[in-house]
């Protein structure tokens, strides 16, 4: 049997897609999964049960629920190993021991939290932990590699978000070993979208990860109207669209930027943030917004000037034509720049394949992993535009100065099919349901599962491409040179901010 | 977790000595820390620093280290695992020292109040010296805000 029939001979539940299994089931479905390629997007809890959540290649979503038995499953990432990354965040969180996990440090939690296990409801909140800094205990790996020799973060000045990075090294440099330390930034979003409203549930979407805004709103809302079983007006859906691209432009010019001032590039970086602002101060007075927070809402869009953005796709297209091939240029012949950035950080397919990597980083080493061309709104408008295979930080950059032309494009064809009506918005009718939203974000796909009850929200399941890129980050830095940590961040989209949820 | 209170005054009113240079030819020179947010605040200032506005010419730059720093400027609702690397940050600057907050978040927790890993922003647990609103706010509102530190200064000297 195939995981997907292990998965439909479960007891079917209220949502179609979904099945609870038992443990013998679930057990058979992970030695199943170790043999078949079913798409694995992520794995939470909800303190009584663990959900597993697969993709088919139709991209229907398939759902597994296994009961907890004191407070214990069998893991998953034996078979899928990113799942490691949620079995420890659902660790830290509830307290559920996954059996067999691949990984078992700490995520999130390392005792400085005001409570143990916070979402698990049984603990004691009247228990104060001691206040203390962050002892950073290295694993059996670190140490065999050498022990930490050195380390960056959580505070280095720069300004992005705080991450612990440590490092074994060998005498000249190179690093053995790299282990992030995470949970600096977390927020405690799950605790937060528990039984909140819709709206605010929406706004607290849009700060998951700053510059994915529009991504992981759009995967929000999406997810609330599927579980309302409604959809929005198709100018809309052109609409957010056109939102979504230009967040891939602003965000692939600020990722850019950040790589080439870490490859010594000043010049390139600052040609990328002048056309990143120039973009910007054509775009702000039309949305409203530098960042693109909020302009995604349950049931429409909104916008400052919503009637205007066909005038401004125009508008940005005629930017892009102005700055853009010269930019693309200066990437291709600037001295040395290509040098720099080949053949180190690489990431090849089965790396990719093994930890559910996609977006640019699964592109960049031959893969496709975009699911934007699943979505009617991008017919005639998106196309597959790759080709590189080498999957290391030159390709990768290669990628995205593609992509920011191909999304500058896209503008340019979608205005024209704007009109003046400035989308409208539907009135939803939320009843008690669960439901799941895609989007394609700058770094891979955003997923919400949604659950709704009594006209709120009950739950949030967020799958970020950040969690992928957390381990491709820690596997992608042995054997490289240690000065090459920010660019190895930069370019495998690492966001602290991001691990939450 | 306590923060000591600057002693910014030395750097921006008229008495006292004068430990490092002030005024507009000399740069005031920021450590930022992202205390637990989205990372919007955090570009924002990237962008003012890749030259958004004229940041240099204003009068400010990042430092890397807080030992070189006049200035600790966070950004992100406080949460608890930060909170001692801001404590650290803060006492190994030297004086005149000061704290400012640029974003909500930053200031009292914004969409981040207090919960089991959040403490919500500084705001009633140490001085702040400016607070820049916004989530997240503009580059430059970001320098219009920082500049706002030489006006007060000055109008604090002509007094």
């Amino acid at each position: 049997m195939d995981p997907v029939s292990y998965i439909q001979s479960g007891t079917v539940t209220e949502t179609s897609w979904r099945y609870v299994l038992g443990e013998m089931l679930w057990r058979d479905l992970i030695e199943s999964l170790k043999e078949h390629p079913l798409s694995f997007t992520g794995l939470w809890c909800d303190g009584t049960y663990v959900h597993a959540l697969f993709m088919q290649p139709d991209m229907q979503p398939l759902a597994a629920s296994l009961l907890l038995e004191n407070n214990r499953y069998p893991a998953l990432s034996s078979a899928r190993p990113v799942s490691a990354y949620y079995e420890r965040m659902i660790f830290d969180l509830y307290g559920a021991e996954a059996m067999w996990c691949q990984d078992e440090r700490p995520l999130v939690d390392h005792g400085l939290w005001s409570v143990r296990g916070p979402l698990s409801g049984t603990t004691d909140t009247s228990e104060k932990l001691p206040e203390r800094h962050l002892v950073f205990q290295p694993s059996d790996e670190i140490m065999q590699a050498g022990g930490v020799k050195a380390s960056s973060g959580p505070a280095t000045g720069g300004l992005e978000t705080p991450v612990y990075i440590a490092l074994a090294t060998d005498n000249g440099g190179q690093i053995r070993r790299a282990e992030a330390v995470n949970g600096y930034a977390h927020r405690g979003l799950a605790q937060r979208w528990h039984m909140s409203r819709i709206e605010e549930a929406c706004r607290l979407s849009g700060r998951v990860a700053a510059g994915s805004s529009v991504a992981h709103q759009l995967a929000f809302c999406q997810a609330v109207e599927a579980a309302c079983g409604q959809s929005v007006e198709e100018e809309v859906e052109l609409l957010r669209v056109v939102l979504l691209e230009f967040e891939r432009i602003t965000h692939h010019l600020f990722a850019l930027a950040a790589i080439a001032r870490h490859a010594g590039a000043s010049l390139v970086a600052s040609q990328c943030m002048m056309f990143r602002e120039k973009l910007l101060a054509v775009a702000t007075p039309v949305l409203g917004s530098r960042l693109l927070m909020d302009h995604i809402v349950p049931g429409g869009v909104s916008l400052q000037q919503a009637a205007e953005a066909g005038e401004l796709c125009r508008h940005l297209s005629e930017l892009g034509e102005e700055f853009y091939p010269s930019l693309a240029a200066l990437w291709r012949n600037y001295p040395g720049l290509s040098a720099r950035l080949s053949d180190i950080l690489c990431v090849d397919r089965s790396m990719c394949d093994r930890l559910g990597v996609d977006g640019p980083v699964l592109r960049a080493a031959g893969g496709e992993g975009d699911f934007r061309r699943l979505l009617w709104a991008y017919d005639g408008v998106w196309r597959f535009t790759t080709g590189r295979e080498g999957g290391c930080a030159e390709d990768r950059v290669a990628v995205m100065v593609a992509e920011t032309g191909e999304s500058l494009r896209m503008l340019r064809d979608l205005g024209p099919r704007l009109g003046l009506t400035a989308g409208g918005r539907t009135e939803l009718a939320v009843t008690d349901s669960e439901g799941i939203g895609v989007s394609e974000g700058p770094w891979g796909m955003v997923l919400y599962w949604v659950t709704l009850r009594s006209g709120r929200v009950e739950r949030v399941y967020v799958r970020d491409p950040a969690a992928a890129a957390l381990m491709v980050f820690e596997a992608a830095l042995s054997g490289q040179d240690i000065s090459d940590l920010e660019l190895g961040r930069a370019s495998l989209g690492v966001n602290a901010a991001a691990y939450d949820g | 977790m306590s923060l000591m209170r600057a002693v910014f005054d030395a750097c921006f009113t008229g008495g006292g000595t004068r430990l490092k240079p002030a005024g507009p030819r000399w740069p005031l020179l920021l450590f930022h820390v992202d205390t637990g947010g989205c990372g919007g605040c955090g570009m924002e200032l990237e962008a003012l620093a890749a030259g958004a506005c004229d940041m240099r010419g204003a009068g400010f730059g990042f430092v890397k280290a807080p030992q070189g720093a006049d200035v600790l400027l966070i950004t992100g609702a406080l949460t608890r695992a930060m909170a001692p690397v801001i404590e650290a940050a803060w006492k190994s600057m030297p004086l005149p020292k000061g704290l400012i907050c640029v974003g909500d978040c930053a200031f009292d927790g914004g969409f981040f109040t207090e919960n089991y890993a959040v403490m919500g922003g500084v705001q009633r647990k140490v001085q702040i010296d400016l607070t820049i609103p916004g989530c997240p706010p503009p580059p430059q509102a970001v320098l219009d805000g920082l500049c706002s530190l030489f006006s007060q200064s000055e109008a604090e000297a002509s007094l």
